[in-house]
């Protein structure tokens, strides 16, 4: 009956933001947003830094030239309007006249050419500006981005705080922006709120920013993030009212329970941008792995519907190839290994690893990364029960802490390994580099399967210039039919990410990047007492 | 002629109680009843670890039913835990681990606590310094910390866990041991021994040792249940050994659905609470036992 009303509540949330002329009654001012987060920023500068614990304070304090809604399209920010040139090699940005920063100054393109060739030059997404050749600032309110070959990335990526618009006139100093003071202290905004305190594992506190330059944003005059680590506290504070929103929830018993109140609405969307899967990833150049029929007999023995179903009750979707479900490149016509243990067993023997004795044909270990047991360790423990049945004996590999596990994987020293890369919006950023035979790297978060294939190569590079969207998602779709024959990695299941908030609050972050983007339009429909 | 010799049956109480010490400490044992509880107890847990896995032999991490089943529903007496595995079998396999190093870490403990004891307060002087100022050494450093330190070198399994124990706990035994040394070593029996030219060993692992053993037993029977308690903390901390099955891994993968399901983390807590207090109260029978003033009683 309570959960009965979750899902409506849910599914009301949904209909809410497809149709945002719904809001009729008008969004009030004032009032203070407490969310909750379970961990502190090393600082507030985006642009050399990624990680939602800097891009979420960092969203409300810079602004981006463009921003996303629920659908993927790109809207207006800081840029009004846009232009691609016909042969796709340059993007002309419009800026607002009357935009300033916190400090008074104004926001010209002069501070965005310098963000962007900041953000190019130490962000660790290289693929997202990487096509950037140089930017030109014809006017205080022109833009050009020059790129090497056409990128249909770009407004994607412009459009969270992946490249967020600093000052120039603090960070152009010549101090290094990775531990520039100003990241922490002191910080000049662009967006719609400042920086006003901050206490490790305590709080953020974010006052309203006057020199905002949308005029009448945002509507809270405060937002403050409470850091709370433990997960069974942080879901108390929410069932006290004493948090109103609590993102990136992923621990399956706290989204349960919390489905349950009648005074918060939980829901999965706001994180189609950054498409978190966790997978189960395979050495495909040594041991048993390395033979395409083993990958393929593991992934018939491993039941997703199990892992989403029960093991997740159901607050997780299954993952199916490389790109996540809700992703516009998506598709469903691929080889989904739906459980069949015959079929398992007949691989297995077709590769020579013939049943012994003892019922095992053969010994193999997984790894996963030490944190998130819903969706690393715990999947690591059922597929041992799993691939038992198809007589493989699996030992699962501890890994103490989080640099034991990626030493192990980037210097692939690993058979399978659980594994929860993010799709970072468009596959040019985050999904190409787990596949392309040029990133096969000692590094972690590269393509430490080591998996090649030519043929995948060529339609990566084309889609990633492909400024035809039908003719790229076709590239996509094949792309990822190959892969899931080829099957470096065995995707599993979407992160059961989900975000509860306060069904008295306005506009909620349900955007693809949800809270990593400004939410200067949230409000309170009714201030809570 | 037959000189009637006069029976003695009025001394008949001179005759000298040689009751053998086992077989006295025994008898003084079971005069104390919450002691054999105690063995009895953990005589059936030993028991049902030894042949529960021959009764019923079944892959402890594979999930048999729903998830978190309440006690008693669909046939699952304990109920089921987060992965719909069922706590009767998760116990009756988490026993032997828990146990085996339970016993492991309580033998290093001891070994470790001996050698080093034996030495110093039998030798005295600088090697006594040496080994004693190494005992405190590990003494001054917390715990736990140290065996998490120890667990994460060697990565978790049921071995590292049982020396991480061992290792960080054998201070008390090894200054109880060098006490009794030290008191042994200045006795007549000790003195007599050494006059008739018996080697140093001899009189360390065959005279003083021997003597030493009644508080020994105690201690060791302890640090079983220290062990037992250590490792549940560890594998509270996510460092057990994810291929065996043990009562603190239930714990700790169930711990964060306790909000809405008791049962997976108060059984298996009940579980440790009922052997390490059938440990601890062998041990006190054993202390009991062991105390030559309680025997006048």
């Amino acid at each position: 009956m309570l959960r009965k009303f979750g899902m409506a509540a849910l599914t009301a949330a949904a209909a809410l933001h497809a149709a945002p002329a719904i809001a009729a009654d008008m969004p009030k001012k004032g009032g203070t947003l407490v969310m909750i987060t379970s961990q502190d920023p090393r600082h507030f500068n985006p642009a050399v830094q990624s990680g939602i614990a800097t891009m979420g304070p960092g969203a409300h304090i810079f602004a981006s030239l463009v921003r996303a809604d629920a659908k993927w399209n790109i809207k207006p920010y800081l840029a009004t309007s846009w232009t691609t040139s016909a042969d796709g090699k340059s993007v002309t940005f419009k800026l607002r006249k009357n935009a300033k920063f916190s400090d008074g100054k104004p926001i010209t393109s002069a501070d965005v050419k310098f963000s962007i060739e900041i953000q190019k030059a130490n962000h660790p997404f290289k693929t997202s500006l990487g096509a950037v050749t140089g930017v030109e600032a014809p006017d205080a309110h022109t833009v050009v981005v020059r790129l090497k070959h056409p990128h249909p990335a770009l407004l994607l990526a412009m459009s969270t705080s992946i490249v967020p618009i600093i000052p120039k006139h603090v960070y152009g100093d010549g101090q290094n922006p990775k531990t520039h003071p100003r990241n922490s202290k002191n910080v000049v905004s662009s967006g719609a709120y400042i920086l006003k305190e901050y206490k490790r594992g305590r709080h953020i506190l974010l006052e309203r920013n006057p020199n905002y330059f949308l005029k009448g944003r945002p509507y809270m005059d405060r937002i403050v993030y409470r850091i709370i680590r433990d997960s069974s506290s942080q879901v108390i504070a929410m069932e006290r009212g004493e948090g109103n929103l609590a993102p990136y929830m992923a621990e399956v018993a706290s989204i349960v329970r919390l489905k349950k109140s009648d005074k918060l609405v939980v829901t999965d969307q706001g994180y189609a941008g950054i498409g978190p899967v966790t997978w189960l990833a395979f050495n495909t150049k040594e041991g048993p792995t390395a033979d395409v029929r083993v990958r393929r007999a593991i992934a018939y023995a491993i039941d997703r519907k199990f892992i989403t179903e029960q093991l997740h009750r159901g607050v997780s979707t299954a993952a199916t190839g490389p790109i996540v479900p809700g992703s516009p490149f998506y598709t469903k016509e691929v080889e989904t290994y739906e459980l069949d243990l015959k079929k398992a067993e007949a691989l297995l023997d077709e590769a020579g690893h013939k049943k012994k004795a003892d019922g095992t044909r053969l010994e193999l270990t997984i790894d996963y990364i030490p944190f998130g047991p819903d969706v690393q360790q715990r999947i690591a423990e059922y597929a041992r029960s799993a691939l038992k049945k198809i007589g493989i004996k699996i030992t699962v590999r501890n890994s103490p802490d989080f640099p034991t596990w990626a030493r192990r994987i980037s210097t692939w020293q690993f058979q399978m390994t659980m594994d929860l890369p993010f799709n970072w919006g468009d596959p040019v950023i985050g999904v190409h580099r787990s596949y392309l035979c040029n990133n096969v790297k000692k590094v972690i978060w590269s393509n430490t399967q080591q998996y090649c294939n030519r043929e995948v190569d060529k339609i990566l590079e084309a889609a990633g210039k492909e400024t035809d969207q039908a003719k790229r998602r076709a590239l996509y779709v094949k792309f990822q039919q190959i892969l899931a024959r080829d099957l470096p990695v065995y995707w599993i299941a979407v992160l059961p990410f989900h975000t509860a908030y306060d069904k008295n609050l306005g506009n909620p972050p349900l955007t693809i990047w949800g809270v990593i983007s400004s939410m200067d339009d949230i409000y309170w429909k009714k201030q809570p007492k | 002629m037959t000189a009637p010799t006069p029976a003695v049956p009025a001394e008949e109480p001179v005759v000298i109680e040689v009751e053998r010490p086992w077989r006295e400490a025994w008898r003084m044992f079971r005069r104390n009843t919450a002691a054999v509880a105690g063995l009895v107890t953990l005589s059936l847990i030993v028991l049902v670890t030894v042949l529960g896995p021959f009764v019923y032999p079944v892959d402890p991490f594979a999930p048999t039913g729903p998830l978190l089943l309440p006690p008693g529903e669909q046939g699952f007496l304990l109920g089921t835990d987060q992965q719909g595995r069922d706590l009767v079998v998760g116990l009756l396999y988490g026993s032997q681990s828990t146990l085996m190093v339970g016993a492991a870490a309580a033998a290093i403990t001891i070994t470790i606590g001996i050698l080093f004891g034996a030495l110093a307060g039998f030798y005295r002087g600088w090697i006594e310094e040496v080994l004693m100022r190494i005992t405190e050494f590990f003494q001054v450093l917390p715990p736990l910390l140290l065996a998490m330190v120890v667990v994460l070198l060697f990565s978790p399994s049921i071995y590292s866990i049982s020396i991480a124990i061992g290792v960080v706990s054998w201070t008390s035994t090894a200054r109880l041991v060098r006490a009794e040394f030290l008191r042994l070593r200045e006795l007549d029996f000790v003195k007599a021994e050494r006059a008739i030219g018996a080697r140093n060993a001899r009189i360390i692992w065959t005279i003083i040792l021997p003597n030493a053993a009644p508080p020994l037993i105690v201690s060791a029977a302890l640090s079983v249940g220290v062990a037992i308690l250590f490792e549940a903390g560890l594998a509270f901390l996510q460092l057990s050994d994810p291929n065996v099955m043990s009562w603190g891994y239930l714990i700790s993968v169930n711990r964060p659905q306790i909000l809405e399901a008791w049962w997976p983390v108060t059984f298996p807590g009940l579980a440790i609470f009922i052997t390490v207090l059938s440990v601890s109260l062998i041990g006190d029978g054993l202390n009991d036992a062991f105390n030559p003033k309680l025997r006048q009683r």
